[in-house]
């Protein structure tokens, strides 16, 4: 589950973010967005093992009202935001791809009824969801992996240590956190419903990172850096160069992408469930359900109204100090309460 | 709850048919065309198609032109005056007229990889006459199998390894990288076999800056290990098949002077041989003409400052990325390439063979 | 005569299959009455004097033998009629006592045939018959265990219809035994006759277009279920057991398969996999190629499908539902008709009337294939209702296909995924692959 809503998020904004911020050495900022990654998922985590059985929503309840709704409206926004912006991107992407001539509405309406489906039905409906789909489309989709690569020369790995840090001061590097940001936070809303493993969690974060490094490296050792800058999507067009003849299709790309599609809708519902979820909380009287039709409402209506790229990834980059705030101050404000709460109980 | 899904499904089918789908549009109402040339006359481009359509239950060639400002429009005009729609997603071979590409090709190929219309791995050749005439004379004479033009470049049809195959997004790489140039195909109509291929056009930056022969490109393809398997060679006392190649290479970069070590194994089979040599001798006259032609081959490149054979990214880790840029300019010229081919006879055929033990006997 | 037998007489004027004999006990005239539809009336006769004579000690009266046998009752009649309903003989003194015996039934049930829907390869071909008691021996037949319980339930007011629920102790889950026996006793007023009787009892919606239960009218089947801990229904009447709760992996195993080595086995059901995906991917994927995305197909075959559409006049979607509907209606009507003429239909509509359509171009050859395949696979699935309910999902895809191409059939793939996922029966949900109950705080 984890590992399927990262895996859709991946493939599209991340290399182009990631190409955009570096000129050479991307493995740096990849290992440290990683690291990063890691040891807020571990913070997070450790924090929620001092509450056995409750959510966030209710850990921050315990503290009062007040201070809930300080930790909670950030999350509802960011949640909101990159709720829209990924309806939005991504619809544009399938508009990009495949189905030019389809108005923007209409891709989006597959997009937020699937996912308000699939949300209304409560998570555990997300997660039975989400394991049948691994089990149809990840065949699929590491199948066509595997086979990106294709046309890749190795020797555009190199140089391998002139390390450039410039990219910590680029605003595309810190854009790129939206993919390892997105999902975590999810861990603290399931606990009632399901218990997690720790270490498996942390394994599967593990596990991503060759999709991270790859995503970011076959468009760069297919064409070279100085031309998958150019590209917006670099690894898209990475695999429109794979050429199969035996294969019965033609643009193996569309699969791959499609089956990267159906994880974001799976990460989308997840989304649109804890944003309803949080909202239910501080007005208990509307029903869950209710609450979801409505917000896809709103999000379409905003992402109709939403006029160029240009305006999605100025929120984008808005969304990103939701995202900081989520991934630093999240982790650390349970982890600290949960360390309060134990030596209370002592 | 179940009424207001069914509601809710009843809009979707509501809106749905009242707006129609908006890309559904049938096979058979689309033009798939397989080869579109592109040449350039005054600030015009003028594009050929060639579409396959079925007629009573055959398959015929069909040639359509227009000319315009830009690609698009040109697609767009066709598009309009035809009687299906246009769909360039087919297209597998791109003939781009010769005089265009010596002006370059940079904003057509660009054009492509933008629009994603038109597929990244179409191939890209040169077209040394007259686009028109060379589709004229080309479906004429073709008009059983369709896209037998493509198949002249498909590597399990009737590809050759003397054939460079060069795919648009290949020739995009090559437009903004700054250690990879690309060869592309040189091909004329005519003769029985309809189309000829006339070597290699070195294309540097989107330009055409060199040509070189099909023999030529046969050495660039063994240097790259595209195979060059199935591929005849002669020398004055014989004609052996080449069944596999490998190329080893080593670079060194000694006080700002680069310089390449390679070594191209190539095992071949014996074929025919005039009068009785040993195989040692035809292997060395082998090895020297090999040798002799890719020498010559490469000094033309160096004069044009085009790296078709990727030699730059040999040495991506020597230089530093600020100075790699000037890779074509600077270092290109300074490489010193050190070629030896070794020529491994894997096998006689059927018959018995002189060797050097043999005649000493 | 006595007063209980006017009355009853009385009762069933109406009734001309009802009969009223005198015949001696112990020397007194006693009259017995019942159906003789239901009743084989000289062998219950028979059976009635040979008893007399196998108790008989020298001072019994006709009273004690009747008490022997049943139990007495006088004066009220409306025991009498009930029992005469339900197929009971009833045996009436002259003085207006009367006893209800089971007689010997004439012989309305077929006997244990192979079965006819399930096709057993190398199995056991026993198959469950319309009685009650019959399926319920066979299962004991099948599974000799004091472990498996049978709670039988007479449904409805109207008609006393027998429901049976069968579970295996030790293995069943208690909580969902415990709900399904709550919601049965719940609405045990409720008529039962049919399957959708039985799910609106059991307090499913109706409008599910995939069935709750899962069928088998194998008894081999019935009782691997149970051993899983599932729950087996009867309906008196009915040759199929309904097994809850029902899970997707059934519709990819038989209990028979096991009798093969375990690599065939896995195959076959690999096989049933790819079947269910043909049948739900292939047409829309036709739909999805010849109509918004025929970028993704290779030039050769676009050629030919471009090729063998030349002259068909409709859209693609309008072309594969035509076509699939006329397949449908074939299935249907070979469904109805008697076996002799069977294949005379499948003749006509397959062959015939396929070669005819193409040749027409009223549809393009390629689909004739697809469609071929498509139905082909689809029967590949276990259980008859869960061919259906697949055959109608195939219809979402081509639609959703129809609109946004090879993506609207992948979404429409998860949509179904998500739908059945969200199915849950007694709070297993239908995806799941044991019998894990899923738990939920809402």
């Amino acid at each position: 589950m984890y590992f399927i809503t990262h895996v859709g998020l991946i493939f599209f904004m991340y290399p182009t973010d990631i190409i955009e911020s570096a000129s050479r050495t991307h493995w740096v900022p990849i290992f440290i967005g990683m690291v990063f990654h890691l040891v807020f998922i571990w913070i997070y985590m450790k924090g929620l093992s001092y509450f056995p059985g409750k959510n966030i929503i209710d850990i921050y309840m315990e503290k009062g009202k007040g201070l809930s709704l300080i930790f909670l409206i950030p999350i509802i926004g960011y949640f909101f935001l990159a709720n829209i912006t990924t309806v939005r991107a991504y619809s544009e992407i399938i508009n990009i791809v495949f189905l030019s001539e389809t108005p923007l509405w209409a891709t989006m309406i597959p997009f937020l009824f699937i996912a308000t489906y699939i949300a209304a039905k409560g998570l555990n409906v997300i997660f039975h969801t989400a394991f049948i789909v691994a089990c149809v489309f990840l065949p699929l989709f590491l199948f066509i992996f595997i086979l990106s690569f294709q046309n890749v020369d190795w020797r555009y790995f190199f140089p391998l240590f002139d390390i450039d840090y410039s990219f910590i001061s680029n605003r595309s590097y810190y854009k790129s956190f939206f993919s390892f940001a997105g999902v975590f936070l999810f861990l603290g809303f399931i606990q009632p419903y399901h218990t997690y493993d720790r270490k498996k969690v942390l394994l599967s974060a593990i596990l991503l990172l060759p999709f991270f490094l790859f995503s970011v490296y076959v468009p760069i050792l297919t064409f070279g850096q100085a031309t998958s800058a150019t590209f917006q999507f670099p690894f898209v067009t990475a695999l429109d160069s794979v050429y199969i003849s035996w294969l019965v299709f033609d643009r193996i790309t569309m699969f791959f992408l499609i089956s990267l599609l159906i994880f974001i809708m799976i990460f989308l519902s997840l989304l649109l469930w804890m944003v309803s979820s949080i909202l239910v909380h501080f007005v208990p009287i509307v029903k869950h359900s209710y609450v979801l039709y409505f917000l896809s409402i709103l999000i379409f209506i905003i992402c109709v109204m939403l006029p160029d790229w240009k305006v999605v990834e100025k929120l984008f980059w808005w969304n990103t100090y939701f995202r900081f705030y989520v991934i630093l101050v999240i982790p650390f404000s349970v982890l600290i309460f949960g360390v309060r709460s134990k030596r209370k109980v002592r | 709850m179940v009424k207001l899904r069914l509601k809710l499904i009843f809009l979707v089918f509501v809106i749905v048919t009242l707006t129609g789908c908006w890309d559904t549009k049938d096979i058979d109402h689309r033009l798939l065309p397989v080869a579109m040339g592109i040449s350039k006359e005054g600030e015009e481009y003028q594009v050929i198609l060639q579409v396959p359509e079925p007629v009573e239950g055959q398959m015929k060639n069909r040639i359509i032109k227009e000319s315009g400002q830009t690609i698009t429009k040109t697609i767009d005009t066709l598009s309009g005056n035809m009687e299906s729609q246009i769909d360039l997603l087919h297209v597998k071979v791109i003939l781009i007229d010769k005089q265009l590409a010596k002006e370059g090709v940079k904003d057509v190929i660009s054009g492509f990889m933008r629009s994603r219309d038109v597929s990244s791995n179409a191939l890209v050749t040169i077209c040394d006459e007259d686009i028109e005439k060379f589709f004229n004379t080309v479906s004429n004479d073709l008009d059983v199998n369709a896209i037998n033009l493509f198949e002249f470049f498909e590597k399990n049809a009737g590809w050759t390894p003397q054939i460079a195959l060069t795919r648009v997004w290949q020739v995009y790489r090559s437009v903004h990288s700054y250690t990879h140039d690309v060869a592309v195909p040189i091909v004329v109509s005519g003769g029985s076999t309809n189309i000829r291929h006339m070597g290699s056009a070195v294309m540097k930056n989107g330009k055409m800056v060199e040509t070189i022969t099909p023999d030529e490109t046969l050495l660039i393809n063994a240097f790259k290990e595209e195979s060059a398997q199935g591929r005849v060679e002669v020398s004055d006392h014989a004609s052996v098949l080449i069944i596999s190649n490998k190329t080893n290479s080593k670079s060194n970069f000694i006080d700002d002077e680069p310089s390449l070590e390679n070594v191209i194994n190539l095992k071949v089979v014996l074929l025919e041989t005039k009068d009785d040599h040993t195989i040692e001798l035809i292997k060395e006259e082998l090895s020297t003409i090999l040798q002799e032609r890719f020498d010559g081959m490469f000094t033309k490149l160096q004069e044009s400052e085009a790296d078709i054979l990727g030699l730059g990214q040999h040495f991506r880790n020597k230089i530093p990325r600020r100075e790699l840029k000037d890779w074509r300019s600077k270092y290109y010229q300074e490489l010193k390439m050190d070629l030896s081919i070794e020529i491994d006879i894997q096998n006689t055929g059927f018959l018995k063979s002189n060797s050097s033990d043999l005649s000493a006997n | 005569m006595g007063e209980v037998s006017k009355k009853v007489k009385k009762r069933f004027k109406n009734y001309d299959d009802f009969f009223q004999q005198e015949t001696y006990l112990y020397k007194e005239i006693v009259e017995i009455m019942g159906f003789n539809t239901l009743i084989n009336i000289p062998k219950t006769k028979d059976i009635l004097q040979e008893y007399t004579k196998s108790v008989h000690t020298p001072d019994m009266t006709l009273d004690d033998f009747l008490k022997t046998i049943g139990e007495v009752k006088e004066g009220n009649i409306d025991d009498a009629i009930q029992s005469i309903f339900e197929g009971k003989l009833i045996i009436c003194s002259n003085k207006g006592q009367y006893v209800v015996v089971d007689p010997i039934p004439k012989e309305l049930n077929r006997s244990i045939e192979p079965p006819s829907n399930e096709n057993v390869l190398q199995g056991s071909q026993s198959s469950f018959i319309e009685d009650l008691e019959t399926n319920i021996g066979l299962i004991r037949k099948e599974k000799t265990s004091e472990k498996l319980c049978v709670n039988s339930y007479s449904m409805g007011k109207r008609q006393n219809k027998k429901l049976a629920l069968l579970y295996i102790e030790g293995n069943v889950n208690k909580d969902i035994l415990s709900e399904m026996q709550n919601q049965i006793e719940k609405n045990i007023k409720k008529e039962l006759q049919n399957q959708q009787d039985l799910s609106n009892i059991l307090g499913f919606s109706p409008w599910l277009t995939m069935s709750k239960f899962h069928t088998s009218e194998l008894p081999s089947e019935a009782v691997k279920m149970l051993l899983q801990g599932r729950v087996v229904l009867f309906i008196d009447r009915l040759p199929i057991a309904f097994i809850l709760p029902s899970l997707i992996w059934d519709m990819f195993t038989i209990e028979n398969e096991h009798n093969y080595p375990y690599p065939l086995m896995i195959l076959i059901r690999v096989l049933r996999v790819l079947g269910l995906l043909t049948t739900l991917i292939v047409p829309g994927l036709y739909v999805a190629l010849v109509a918004v995305n025929p970028g993704v197909l290779r030039i050769e075959m676009a050629l030919s499908i471009a090729q063998s559409r030349q002259g068909v006049p409709y859209p693609a979607l309008v072309e594969v539902l035509i076509m699939l509907l006329i397949l449908e209606l074939i299935l249907e009507a070979s469904v109805r008709l008697p076996k002799s003429i069977g294949p005379t239909i499948t003749m006509v509509g397959g062959i015939i009337l396929g070669q005819a359509i193409v040749d027409a171009k009223l549809v393009s050859n390629l689909l004739i294939i697809i469609l071929a395949a498509t139905t082909i696979a689809n029967f590949t699935i276990v259980g008859v209702q869960n061919s259906l309910s697949i055959r109608l999902y195939k219809y979402l895809i081509v639609i959703f296909a129809s609109i946004y191409g090879v993506f609207g059939l992948l979404a429409g793939m998860l949509l179904i995924i998500a739908y059945l996922s969200s199915l849950k029966t007694f709070g297993v949900s239908y995806l799941n692959v044991n019998l894990e109950r899923d738990v939920i705080k809402r």
